[in-house]
Formats: C-alpha cells, structure tokens, sequence
C-alpha cells in the first residue's frame, strides 16, 4: 500500500482547518468549571465574590440535572457534579456561564469555596502500598502448575513504581452545546475520540428533557491519545446542561492549567515481582505478579485498564508457572483514565526492568537472558492462548542486528572503565493485543456504511476518528486502494452520532486494525455484488442505481473464546510484536541522562500507509522515552501543576534519533499501531542506565533527581 | 485605545484594551484562526507568530507592543513562496498529525528559513525547541524543513 498524503494536512497547517475553539455561533457564551480544591471534603459554602453582578451568570450543580448524575462508564460510579462531598481534587462542583470569558475566569478564580476536609489519600505510594485502599473487582489470572520451588532457583522480589502521566494533548478538552428548545434536541459538538460515549453521556444528563442528542466531532482534533475518551463525556454533559439552562450556544474550551489538573491520566502503578530462576537453565520457572493501579477518586473505566494491564503484566516471557493478581486502589486525586498503552506501559516497565535486575543479578547478558525466556511460537501466555507466530523473536534479533548491539555493549564498557560520564545501551520487548479485550469486539458488534453516489463519490461513514494518527486518510485508503477507485472519489465524514452507524470509540489500537479491515472486506463485497471492474465506470453506466448504501458489521472469528472469570481463553485475537534498543550518554556533572539513539523494529502487519505509520511509532516511541525519562507529576497533590512549565514533555533536542523498522509488513492484515511503540520504549531508557551506571532504579521516570538519590544511596 | 500595525502585510487599526493578548485579538478581533492556544504560558509555541521578523509567543504579547511593527501570522505565511515550500514539504512527508501545533511550527521554520535556512539538523532542532508537538516525536519536522533547505 502507498504512503498517500493526508488529506487535512495542508489545511491544518495554513489554519482553515476548524479545531473546536475556532467555532463560532450567533449568541454564544462561554461556560466554564468550578471545581474542588480539597481533596475530600463536604461542600459548606460557595461565596460568590462582590463586585459581579449574579444576573450575567447561569450556574448548574448537581441539583439542576434532569437526568442522572452519573458518567455512563464502565463502572458507572462517577457524578457529574459532586452533590454534597467530593472525593478528589478537581471534582467538578458547578459549570457556570458568562458571555465573556475574561470576566468569568475572573469569577471562578475569586470564588471560594469552604469544605469541611475529611482524610485523603493524596500520594501515589501512600496510596498503593496500602492494601486498604483496594476497591472494586480484583483480577487474577491464574497458571500456578504446582510444582515445587526447587532450593537452587534463585528468588528475586522487587517492587516497582510508574507516575502518572499527562497524555497533554496539544488541544485542550472542548465542548460547545447547543439546546434547541422548539424540537427538545442537544446537539453537542467537541474534541472528543468516541462520539456515541459522549452522546451517551449527554442522555445520561438530559435524561428525559431531551428527547434528542446529536454529537459531532470538530473537524479538528487536537490530539487525544486516550484523554478524550471519556472525560469528553463530562465536559459534554455539564456544558449541555448550561445551555439546557441558558437558552443559548454554550462553549467550555479549558485552559491548560484546569486541563492538566483536573483530566484523566495514566494510571500510576506498583507492580510488585516475585520470581525464582533456574541459575543452570537461566529460565524463569515461577513468576508471582501483584499488579496495582491508582484507579483516582472514582473507577470509571479503570476495570478495563486493570484487565489490560494484567493480561500484558507476564511481558514476553514463557515462564511455566504464573500468577498475576491485579488490583484497582482508590486515592483522592481526579478519576485516571485511558492512555496509549491502556495497562500495558505500566506492565512492561516492570517486567523488563524485572528481567534486567535478574540479569545484571546472576551476570547473564541481557540479551541471552531474554532469549532464553523469550515467549516463541507454540508457548503460552497465562490465559492459555497459545502463540501462532514467532515475531516477537525476529523483532528482537532484528534490532540487535540493526543497532549491533554486541559490539555496543563491549565498546561502552571499556569506554566506562576510563569516563566520568558514561554511555549506557538498553534493551526492550514489547507487545499489544489489538481491538477489545477478549469478547469486546463481539459484543460491540461495530457497523460501517458507505454510500456511492451518482457521480461515483463514496462517502464512508464510521464513528472512528482522526486525532492527528491519520485514521480518515488511512480508512478511505483502505477502501479505494482495494478496488482501484481515484482517492479524490473517496472520503471519510465527520463523525456524527445521527449520519454515522456505531463502529465503536476510537480506542484499543481497533481503527485500522478491525475497522479498516472491515471497510477492505465491504470494498470487495461491493465489487463482486455489482461485478464491476471499475467503479465509475459503473456507476456511470448504471446512474439511475444511485445513490446507493451498503453496510457491513464486524464479523467475530468463533475461535475467539475468553472467559471473563477466569481470564482463561483469548485475550487479543492478534498481537502486534516490538522490540527496541537505547542508547544513552550519561552527564556526570549534572547527572543528567542524555538520550542519543533509539533503534525499534516492530510487527504490525501490513502497513496500510508507510509514512503514517512510520509517524505514528515516531510520535508514541517519543512519548514512551518521556515517561521513561522526564513526565511525572510533582507530589502530592494536584494543585501545584500549573502547566507544561512544571510538566517536563521531551521537545526537540531532547529527542535521540530514531531508526525504526517494520518488519513482516507483507502479512494479509493490518494489526494494531495505535498504542505499542508506547509499551517498550521507557524501560529500554531504565535498562540502559543500569547498563551505564550499575544501579537498579525501579521507580520511573530516570530524572537527575532520581539518579543522584540512588547513586549516593549506593555509596552509603 | 486605537492600535495601528502591519497585520500580515496590510495596515490595521483596532480600538481594543491595550493589555489584550495579541493571541486574543489575532483570534477574535481579526478571526485569525491559524494562530493557537494551548498553554498560555510561553511554553509551547504554538501561538507563535513573527513580530517585526522575530517569532514571539502572541499569548505573552500584549496587542500594545505591537504598535506600529509588523505581524506576520502563519495565515501571512502560507502565502509566502517559502512558505508554501515549507507547506508542502510538511505534507509530503507526512508530517502533520494532528496538526494543532502545526501553524507554530509553520512560523518558527520559516523564520529559520529567511533567518539561516543552513541544511543543519542540529540547528534546526534548536531553532525549534520552542515548539511542543505531542503527536510526532519531531523527526518528520526535521525532515520536512531539511528538505526545504534543499529546496529553496
Ligand atoms: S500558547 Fe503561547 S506558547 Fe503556548
Ligand atoms: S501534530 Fe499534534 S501536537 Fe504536533
């Protein structure tokens, strides 16, 4: 397939292209969000501040929804707005309106509100560590063969610990409603990934006063990667709710000190590894896995996180005796939410960090450690899925290769033995299962449609949509290239919850991997149903045929079986399969690592569009390296973050070069994309300060901070 | 009070509050859309526009120091030769992502086009470090402005 160029790029980049703060509507005013500051706490009082006057403002809480006050989630624990008490910073109170937005910030900000503080669990540690803090459904995947701890084996029990992360968009959340009276309809529009979650969450508000909701993306999205899944949900509602109440266009654009206070993030984890390796065989014959997320205030859709993340937690490795147990922990800070990765980052930071310990522990080269144990063909993963192809192994031997990293290795020794600074090389391995966990896609049963008009135009319509990874560019692709019809005759719309049939959020690495396949298989249906050759030729020789609409729903394989109890069965269909090299220099004076290098060869199938896909592993290894290296939030509490001042994103000469490859792209399908160049990359950045420094550091990220704790630990 | 500058080479006047951003008044007064918010703190560029030749962060500018100078916005930009050039070097190698940082960058490039314009990657990667973009990981930036030095 072709690296087509986008169809939105030259728009977006000379500013025509609509992102949703540059839409505009006659009588619009501008809503924003009251929220806590206390982490737990009763509402006592909301003093309004003199010097306003009350009239110009509308304000909705709790007791104005009509509906329910309930997020429609996975677990549907989460309000709206708080009624009385509010369990995490950043708990929505109010949305209030204003017709200028100068004014109303101004408001806000004055406006205090008294709590009565109750206790709160504010710091990620004091939060995990403490059993007590568990709440919701435990997993456990359970693959113990009973076999006895042979006294030789060695025993390694470690603990290690992810911050969170901000996914720091570069669009801020935004919503604008519109409330139509005369026909009891909510048309809603926003930045947003999965428009039937928003609409969902807007009937969920409205309850019966809207007899009808209608969402629509904007025609730009600023960036998602996971944090407009579902907070999306709440700013629709509550900015719906205060154009229920104003009569008018209400926008909510946040700034990006509320965005980064009060949005979901990556779920800080403590995976705690306990593992007992043969020291002749060098294999890892029993592995004990306690897989723990900081869930936030409320669970929301962390159950599915947690099913993710426990389902990854075994990383690459063939161990025949497992136990994964995994946990969601309650802590007062807002509700976490999805990420590209989805649990799987967490997992992998752990396991490849666990596996390098034991490493540098028994003196095996890393390298040889990993192929010892490595998951090839024909083993099984902790679910009893058995592994149909040996992919991850050809990553790997492939970025050895490419990266040579035996003759590294050797040279950055010997280059230690004599340097202050030091130069430090890392491995990787990664994978991620595509699509819905399990029987997700079944039960989400997506739909697609495509209708061609007379002048041979095919318009597809799906609820998949284009955040910057080039889906519409990519889905169309997938279609026209199948039979041969021009690009300009074929185009994605944008995502309408009324034109568009469901075909599920635009999560899961699902887009191209179930979504596209499925727009390919509707391409050949449609051709041998007309039995055309060429598409406009047929349609020009048939016109009074058209318009005509075809639709298709995803088709779910029977062999797929997964036991939602047990977690006994198929989790992922098909896996897409990574590994990758780092390499950093160490700064002595300042104890700053340097990263200069990275090498990462990845398995994702066909690649529907070259370049895209290159972009897209460029941009999630650079955001994987981030959270190896810098992104954390300060402790505890989140009113200290203002920004991306206090939030450190790699820029552009923080960035190593980058070499990456994809290999068996001639396979028949498309596999995931979206989330794995995620997985791998951080603790390739931690393995590599290991290599250069000898210290294991097992909390992420690899700051200066960090190091300088533990290296003058180790002196002590 | 009344405002005068050069706004993408056209004289303007505005009578607005002298304290307004220049973002804001870019946005609202001027329906310049290609100019962004994101975090209103001089941290990311993406608002970045050319003030007398000289990129800025327009959400730390207020409209009165630009009185009398010239603006030239990514909207100026993209009808300039070497703008377009940047243009489509940016799309050919795909890129653009989501594409919110992208009017920034479009800015920040064309000043090291007129200002350097060396086939330096270091020097580019400097000359960028005031931009964030989330979704690329840069190296197709790089790429698309080494290109056009190449090519200009
Ligand atoms: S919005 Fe001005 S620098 Fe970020
Ligand atoms: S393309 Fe999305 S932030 Fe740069």
């Amino acid at each position: 397939m072709k690296s087509i160029r986008k169809f939105d790029a030259v728009p977006k980049l000379n500013g025509s292209w609509k992102f949703l703060d540059d839409y505009s509507y006659q009588g619009m005013i501008f809503g924003q969000l009251l929220y806590s500051t206390c982490h737990h706490g009763i509402i006592k009082d909301i003093k309004f501040p003199a010097g306003f006057d009350l009239q110009e403002f509308t304000f909705v809480s709790a007791k104005d929804i009509p509906g329910e006050n309930i997020v429609p989630e996975p677990e549907c624990d989460q309000p709206f707005m708080a009624e009385k008490e509010v369990f995490h910073y950043g708990q929505v109170i109010m949305g209030i309106t204003h017709s200028n937005l100068r004014i109303l910030r101004e408001f806000i900000k004055k406006t205090g509100v008294e709590f009565e503080e109750l206790p709160a669990v504010t710091d990620i540690k004091e939060c995990l560590d403490n059993e007590k803090n568990a709440f919701g459904k435990e997993l456990t995947i359970d693959h113990r063969n009973g076999q006895k701890v042979d006294p030789t084996w060695i025993y390694h029990h470690k603990i290690y610990y992810t911050p969170h992360q901000e996914q720091a968009y570069l669009e801020t959340q935004g919503m604008i409603a519109i409330w139509k009276p005369a026909e009891k309809m909510m048309f809603v529009r926003g930045t947003a990934q999965c428009p039937f979650f928003v609409k969902s969450g807007v009937e969920s508000i409205m309850g019966k006063a809207a007899e009808k909701v209608e969402f629509e993306t904007s025609e730009g999205i600023g960036g998602a990667f996971g944090g407009k899944e579902d907070f999306p949900s709440l700013l629709a509602g509550i900015t719906a709710l205060l154009s229920y109440k104003s009569g008018k266009p209400v926008k909510t654009v946040l700034d990006r000190s509320d965005d980064i206070k009060i949005t979901t993030k990556r779920h800080p984890s403590r995976i705690e590894i306990k593992s007992w390796t043969d020291p002749k065989s060098k294999k890892i014959r029993k592995i004990d896995i306690d897989y723990r997320l900081d869930a936030g205030g409320y669970q929301t859709l962390s159950p599915v996180v947690l099913s993710r993340g426990v389902l990854h937690a075994i990383g690459g490795y063939d161990i025949p005796d497992s136990f994964i147990r995994g946990r969601l922990m309650r802590s007062n800070t807002p509700s976490n939410g999805a990420f590209r990765g989805f649990g799987a980052p967490q997992a992998f930071a752990a396991i490849e960090a666990h596996v390098e310990n034991i490493a540098a522990d028994l003196k095996i080269d890393p390298l040889e450690f990993r192929l010892v144990n490595l998951l090839r063909k024909d083993a099984e993963f902790p679910t009893t899925q058995l592994i149909s192809e040996d992919h991850l192994y050809d990553c790997l031997q492939r970025v050895i290769e490419k990266s040579d990293y035996q003759k590294k290795v050797k040279e950055f020794k010997k280059w230690n033995e004599t340097h202050k600074d030091k130069k430090g090389i890392g491995l990787a391995i990664g994978y991620h299962g595509g699509g819905y966990t399990g029987n997700g896609e079944k039960v989400l049963n997506s739909e697609i449609k495509v209708i061609i008009r007379q002048d041979a135009m095919v318009e597809i319509y799906v609820s998949s949509t284009d955040m910057g990874q080039g889906a519409h560019t990519t889905l169309a692709q997938m279609f026209f290239e199948t039979i041969d019809h021009p690009r300009e005759k074929c185009r994605v719309q944008l995502p309408n919850t009324s034109k568009t049939p469901n075909s599920g959020p635009t999560v899961a690495s699902r887009t191209i991997y179930i979504i596209g396949n499925l727009l390919h298989d509707l391409a050949l249906e449609i051709k041998a149903e007309l039995g055309f050759e060429n598409l406009e030729e047929y349609v020009a020789s048939h016109q009074t045929e058209f318009p005509q609409e075809f639709r298709r729903n995803f088709i779910p394989d029977p062999s797929v079986q997964f036991d939602e109890e047990t977690y006994q069965g198929t989790g992922y269909k098909d896996y897409s399969w990574a590994a990758c090299v780092t390499e950093i220099y160490y700064h002595a004076d300042t104890y700053k690592v340097e990263l200069t290098k990275n090498w990462s060869v990845l398995d994702i199938g066909k690649l529907a569009n070259p370049k895209i896909a290159v972009g897209q592993a460029e941009g999630g290894i650079v955001q994987g390296l981030g959270y190896g290296l810098c992104e954390f939030f300060y402790k505890p509490g989140f009113g200290r973050m203002h920004g991306f001042t206090d939030y450190t994103l790699p820029t552009s000469i923080d960035i190593p070069e980058m070499d990456i490859e994809f290999i068996h792209t001639d396979s028949e399908i498309a596999k995931g994309l979206g989330e794995i160049p995620m997985d791998f990359p951080a603790p390739s950045v931690r393995n590599a300060v290991l290599f250069a420094l000898g210290i294991q550091i097992n909390e992420y990220p690899m700051t200066p901070e960090r190091i300088f704790k533990s290296l003058t630990a180790d002196e002590r | 009070m009344k405002i005068n500058f050069l706004l993408n080479k056209k004289p303007v006047t505005i009578d607005v509050d002298p304290m307004k951003r220049l973002l804001d008044v870019l946005r609202e007064d001027f329906q310049l859309l290609g100019t962004k918010e994101s975090c209103g703190e001089g941290e990311c560029g993406a608002c970045t526009v050319l003030l007398d030749g000289k990129p800025v962060t327009s959400c730390l500018v207020n409209v009165i120091q630009a009185e009398g100078k010239e603006v030239l916005t990514s909207e100026g930009i993209a009808e300039e030769p070497l703008g377009k050039l940047l243009i489509d070097c940016f799309d050919e190698t795909n890129a653009v992502q989501c594409g919110f940082c992208f009017p920034g960058f479009l800015v920040s490039s064309y000043y090291y086009l007129i200002s350097n314009g060396e086939l330096n990657l270091e020097k580019i990667k400097k000359a960028l470090s005031g931009n964030i973009c989330r979704c690329t990981g840069y190296q197709k930036i790089f790429e698309s402005v080494l290109l056009a030095c190449e090519r200009k």
